[in-house]
């Protein structure tokens, strides 16, 4: 059982590893296969884990392996363990299954580029830090992870790094990732100066015991690396942007697992947030804020991609609400079906864009559904689970969330429960709005132009992960079916007690609403597309909304603008004057000085000699004379 | 003690160390130069000589043995440039050997 753990973790690194060193020795075919192998075997052993793992008693589902000790100071030491327990083996499924879908994918979408190796040597890494990040047995390795996964992301966003809008976007991501995980870090040291330990167990029996501003700024720093990473706002920036890498990697990192590696952390880290309730309700905030204003920019965007990327964010909001909230059941339940579906939406935009020639703006889409009528069918049931229609797999989880605002009740729970109702209804507008301009209509012109080169929707390595994620999207949600089977939830509360639950009425409840909301704007979406008008009418909102609320330019404004100007002072009044020019004339005075100097080597013989002698007369008379 | 003073000694052992120098300073001839330098040594060993005699040390008189035999070295590597300078036939004038003037 810890044996397929450690298959699980290890697998894809040694994918990554041997296309690395095989080189051009293998070819690209090849390296894709290794890397898809390696991900399933991944899969494989995480499902020996699982499953050993449901094999055993209740009490005992926290099994901890520890290869070796990584690092010792004093009584500090982190060891290299990985924790298998109901929650981890959840994300080992997710990640190395989803995983497993997308990276087959890409041996379609990425054939004839010209670094196919380099890129299969990045997703087995990208695959094996998740799943570190995932299985880490302690703070530490979790951060080795995370950090990791920050810098997969930014080599597969910056893949084609002819672009330069494809290099600017990575360093973007890198960068605000790396704020993140500087909180992170600063709440790691935190830790281990007050608790002077760093495994999950350690730390969750101190933390009762700590004080409370300490624990506060410890749930804010581990806040701020979960906030980077899952995109939301305040720094959610870079995600829109990282749409610029392979679709494939979109599909992978910025949708089913990277970006949920905030969620996972709230949910792992939950007895910390417990301790410091008003950040863990700062987390919901900032979802609900996210999950709006992400919904709202989404109903403006003209490209496929970033329409799915800030669906994302917004989705992602949801899951930080329902973890902020203490649903941390419904968080990672969501997550899952998230998953699913939004990475089968990405596959098969990418199918899409794969049939286009690389299009991406859906003002050159229209009526692909009679070319394209496997991919209208997956990209269908992606937006109906999306919206949560029901039986699709977001009704189940999305619903679950949206009914712990409600249950969670209070100013606090009724305003989120609002929130989250205008964000169901906002993703039925957009995703309804994507779907029917990309599908429906007559044919574009641009697509007739494209539907002559008669190369079907894709080769079947596209195809069949599409197709397995169509069907997860549909049933996947069927694992929680509120008051009638929950086994999901119960399998997740074993490592997550949530703080709220919703009952069965407040569920259904809610359900209507919400389906009624998302359904009234499938409605404004139909209707404005009969019209052939777009959903935001009025142009200065428009505009506002095209501008993505001016974050970027808030952004830009308060920390570019200023740091570039201080650069350029330091640099004109500085560093020229100071720095530049001292150097300068030390140089030119060390000249001079070794011009005068040089007079004096004359190269005779003889003027050496009376030197000498001169020098030895002097010295005579001065210890004849002087003493 | 028989034989003169160690002053006398001292006297000519400077003269000879003065006629030395100058001639290292003012010739050009390397052999010269060489001479003048042995000459200079020679005026050393005077002095280490006349003050063992003098303190009846036999010290010093080691002293001068071994500076022979490094002169003699000396002027083995020495005569051996000047051998190789005129094999290459370059002019023998210390003045035009200044190929290290800075």
């Amino acid at each position: 059982m810890i044996a397929g753990a450690w298959i699980c973790l290890l697998s894809p690194l040694a994918g990554a590893v041997a296309i690395t060193l095989a080189g051009t020795r293998i070819s690209r075919r090849t390296a894709g296969w290794i890397a898809t192998l390696a991900t399933f075997v991944a899969f494989a052993g995480a499902l020996v884990a699982f499953f050993g793992l449901r094999g055993l008693n209740p009490d005992d589902r926290e099994q901890m392996s520890t290869a070796y000790t990584w690092l010792a100071v004093g009584n500090f030491k982190v060891d290299m363990q990985i924790l298998l327990d109901t929650l981890s083996s959840t994300m080992m499924l997710i990640v190395s299954g989803v995983g497993g879908l997308i990276v087959w994918y890409s041996m379609g979408y990425m054939a004839g580029d010209d670094e196919e190796r380099r890129y299969f040597a990045y997703m087995s890494l990208f695959v094996f830090s998740m799943l570190l990040l995932v299985q880490a047995g302690n703070f530490l390795l979790m951060l080795v992870g995370w950090g990791l996964v920050g810098l997969a992301s930014y080599l597969l966003i910056g893949f084609w790094h002819q672009r330069a809008e494809a290099v600017a976007a990575a360093k973007k991501a890198f960068v605000m990732n790396a704020f993140g995980d500087a909180t992170f870090a600063l709440g790691l040291v935190l830790l281990v100066w007050k608790t002077g330990t760093l495994t999950f167990s350690g730390v969750f029996d101190q933390v009762g015991s700590l004080d409370s501003t300490i624990v506060n700024l410890v749930a804010l720093g581990l806040l701020g690396g979960a906030v980077a990473k899952s995109a939301q706002i305040p720094l959610h920036t870079w995600l829109p942007d990282a749409m610029e890498g392979p679709t494939p990697v979109s599909a992978l990192i910025h949708a089913a697992t990277m970006v949920t590696a905030g969620v996972y952390l709230l949910v792992r880290a939950s007895p910390i947030f417990e301790a410091a309730p008003d950040v863990q309700h700062l987390a919901a905030i900032l979802g609900a804020v996210t999950l709006l204003v992400a919904g709202l920019v989404a109903l403006v965007q003209w490209d496929i991609k970033r329409v799915i990327a800030y669906s994302t964010m917004s989705q992602i909001g949801y899951m930080f609400l329902a973890a902020g909230l203490g649903a941390y059941g419904y968080a990672i339940f969501h997550l899952m079906t998230h998953a699913f579906f939004k990475a089968l939406l990405f596959m098969s935009a990418g199918l899409v864009i794969h049939h286009l020639g690389g299009e991406q703006d859906i003002r050159r889409m229209g009526g692909l559904h009679r070319a394209m009528p496997k991919t209208h069918v997956a990209f269908l049931v992606g937006t109906l689970a999306l919206t949560g229609i029901p039986i699709f797999a977001g009704f189940w989880s999305k619903d679950g969330i949206i009914s712990s605002a409600l249950a969670t009740g209070g100013s606090l729970g009724w305003t989120l429960y609002v929130a989250a109702l205008v964000g169901a209804f906002l993703t039925g507008a957009y995703s309804f709005r994507l779907y029917f301009t990309v599908f429906r209509g007559p044919e574009s012109d641009f697509v007739a132009a494209h539907a002559h080169e008669g190369h079907g929707e894709g080769p079947r390595s596209m195809l069949i992960p599409v197709g397995v994620l169509t069907v997860l999207a549909t049933i996947g949600g069927l694992v929680v079916i509120p008051g009638v089977w929950e086994p999901f939830l119960t399998w997740i509360d074993e490592t997550a007690e949530p703080l709220v639950s919703p009952t069965v009425a407040q569920d259904y409840g809610t359900s209507a609403i919400a389906v009624t909301l998302a359904v009234i704007g499938y409605y404004l979406a139909h209707r404005a597309f009969l019209a052939g008008r777009q959903l935001v009418a009025r142009p200065e909102i428009w505009r506002v909304l095209e501008r993505k609320f001016y974050f970027d330019e808030l952004y830009d404004a308060l920390f570019y603008r200023p740091a570039a100007a201080l650069s350029v002072n330091l640099r004109t009044n500085v560093e020229e004057p100071v720095i530049k020019r001292s150097l300068d004339e030390i140089g030119s005075g060390t000249i001079t000085v070794g011009d005068e100097v040089a007079r004096a080597q004359t190269g005779l013989l003889r003027t050496y000699a009376v030197a000498l002698a001169f020098a030895v007369f002097i010295l005579v008379v001065v210890f004849v004379a002087v003493r | 003690m028989a034989g003169p003073d160690v002053g006398w000694y001292l006297i000519v052992s400077a003269i000879l160390f003065g006629i030395g120098a100058l001639g290292v300073m003012l010739r050009r001839s390397p052999l010269v130069v060489l001479l003048s330098l042995e000459i200079m040594l020679n005026a050393a060993n005077l002095i280490l000589i006349a003050f063992s005699r003098q303190q009846g040390n036999l010290d010093g008189q080691i002293f001068a043995l071994a500076v022979m035999a490094v002169a003699a070295a000396e002027v083995a590597i020495g005569l051996g440039l000047i051998v190789a300078m005129a094999r290459r036939r370059l002019a023998l004038d210390v003045d035009q050997a200044d190929a290290l003037r800075g």
